[in-house]
């Protein structure tokens, strides 16, 4: 019994069975977000809000990296569970999501040089993924977040992944944190559904340069 | 009964340790190493065999080097900051597989990913599909990958890139052009093989094939980002003086 007991270890450590398995591509529908209105910080004034608008506008108009949490809103995410790292892979302009299941830490932030897409770790809380995630670039990329607010370098980000309805669907509820710009913890969800298995990633493109593209985008509509 | 119970259990643990450990396990960071050059791989790449084009591909122009002047403006003197024609930022294929920057591979049962670390991740099926009919694939910087595994090699075949050059070597490539790769661990998995293999009887008058190797990298590595900002200026102009150019 013992070394069927090694042999099955063995064999789990290769499929990686540490939890439900949440590799596939899942899509955002009309009914997916539920994101109430953040309670902001006093200290988050109207003019700070609409910076940050316009920083992602331009982050649009520039075809930057999109980052946390921008990302989590493409359709379809492709998210595979690897050996040592899940990965969350969007097709618009971004790097993927890189969340390290190893039980490795944080990267010192001493080191770190903060991302878009910030340092993440995750683990299994019984039949939930809990994702924790730090060291995003305050200054990079889209920098909203849904239901009011940004993000900044002291954000903290807990995500929290888990079936439902047969694994047809995925929950994924975002706690923000951070005391410069909430004050309380701002969490929404968004339930993604599962996509047939044959879906193929497409890559979309994005060209800075592209006239008609940027004056659509920056330009006031005619009155 | 309890000894066949135990056999069948047996075989099926066996057979499925079996087939899992007939699969590589390529999972990690990977980097080219320059191990006879300055760093810019030139001494490497130097060494990759030029591809043998057809005669009507020869003639025609290939992509303008991305530090070259634009048409029309007067050669830049050495050293001399200028804004190049190109700002846009991004790599895909084949720039990625030979960037300084490690790649990650996450290896699943049904794909397997090959991350770089700018936007341009590369899907690779594993589930058996087969690529979709070219009229209906939009050309991509990535295009579209199946693999599957021959013994301890995994075989990559794409389709569907964008049509230009920039291939190691001289070549070409149009939506329609064939990239096999395979991937293979030697040295106990601390180094990986990938022979890279460009088909396309519009474009090359034999196949062209190359071979990178591959560095592992420690098992605590983590992923860097590569930013880019097209409407940084800095990032369309180049210092490279004008005798450097390709």
């Amino acid at each position: 019994m013992k070394l069927l007991a090694i042999l099955f270890g063995a064999l789990l450590a290769q499929t990686n069975t540490s939890g439900p398995d949440l590799s596939g591509f899942w899509e955002l529908r009309f009914d997916s977000k539920n994101i109430p209105q953040a309670s902001l910080a006093p200290k988050v004034t109207p003019k700070d809000i609409e910076a940050h608008r316009e920083k992602d506008r331009m982050a649009i108009r520039w075809c930057n990296f999109l980052g946390v949490p921008r990302v989590m809103e493409e359709s379809p995410l492709d998210i595979r569970q690897g050996r040592i790292e899940t990965v969350i892979v969007a097709q618009a302009v971004s790097t993927a999501r890189h969340i390290y299941t190893d039980g490795r830490g944080h990267v010192n932030p001493d080191i770190f040089d903060p991302t878009t897409n910030g340092n993440s770790i995750g683990r299994w809380e019984g039949d939930t993924f809990v994702v924790d995630t730090i060291g995003i670039a305050p200054d990079r990329g889209i920098t909203s977040i849904p239901g009011g607010g940004y993000r900044t370098g002291d954000s903290h980000l807990t995500e929290r992944y888990r079936l439902l309805n047969s694994g047809k669907q995925l929950s994924v509820t975002f706690t923000w944190e951070d005391p410069n710009v909430f004050a309380k913890p701002h969490t929404y969800e968004f339930r993604y559904y599962r996509a047939p298995k044959d879906t193929n990633a497409r890559n979309w493109s994005c060209d800075p340069f592209d006239e008609s593209r940027a004056k659509f985008l920056t330009e006031s509509p005619a009155k | 009964m309890r000894r066949a119970t135990l056999a069948i259990v047996a075989f099926i643990v066996s057979s499925g340790l079996a087939c899992a450990q007939s699969r590589p396990d390529l999972t990690g960071f990977w980097e080219r190493r320059d191990v006879s050059g300055s760093g810019s791989f030139g001494g490497i790449d130097a060494r990759i065999p030029k591809a043998v084009l057809v005669p009507a591909v020869q003639a025609a122009p290939a992509e303008p080097p991305p530090n070259a002047a634009p048409a029309g403006e007067a050669p830049h003197k050495a050293g001399e900051p200028y804004v190049v024609t190109t700002g846009r930022c991004g790599g895909g294929m084949p720039f990625m597989m030979g960037h300084s920057a490690a790649i990650d591979i996450v290896q699943t049962t049904e794909e397997i990913l090959i991350i770089p670390e700018m936007p341009g991740t590369r899907h690779v099926y594993m589930d058996g599909r087969s690529h979709p009919p070219l009229n209906a694939l939009e050309p991509s910087n990535v295009g579209h990958s199946t693999g599957r595994w021959e013994g301890d090699t995994l075989v990559v075949d794409t389709v569907g890139l964008v049509a230009g050059a920039g291939i190691p070597g001289g070549g070409r490539r149009s939506p329609e052009t064939h990239l096999i790769e395979r991937f293979r661990l030697v040295d106990g998995g601390k180094r990986m093989s990938v022979t890279f293999t460009w088909q396309d009887p519009k474009i090359y008058v034999k196949p062209h094939t190359y071979e990178y190797i591959y560095y592992k990298d420690p098992a605590d590595t983590y992923a860097l980002e590569e930013w880019c900002d097209s409407s940084d200026p800095l990032q369309r102009q180049s210092i490279v003086p004008p005798e450097q150019r390709r």
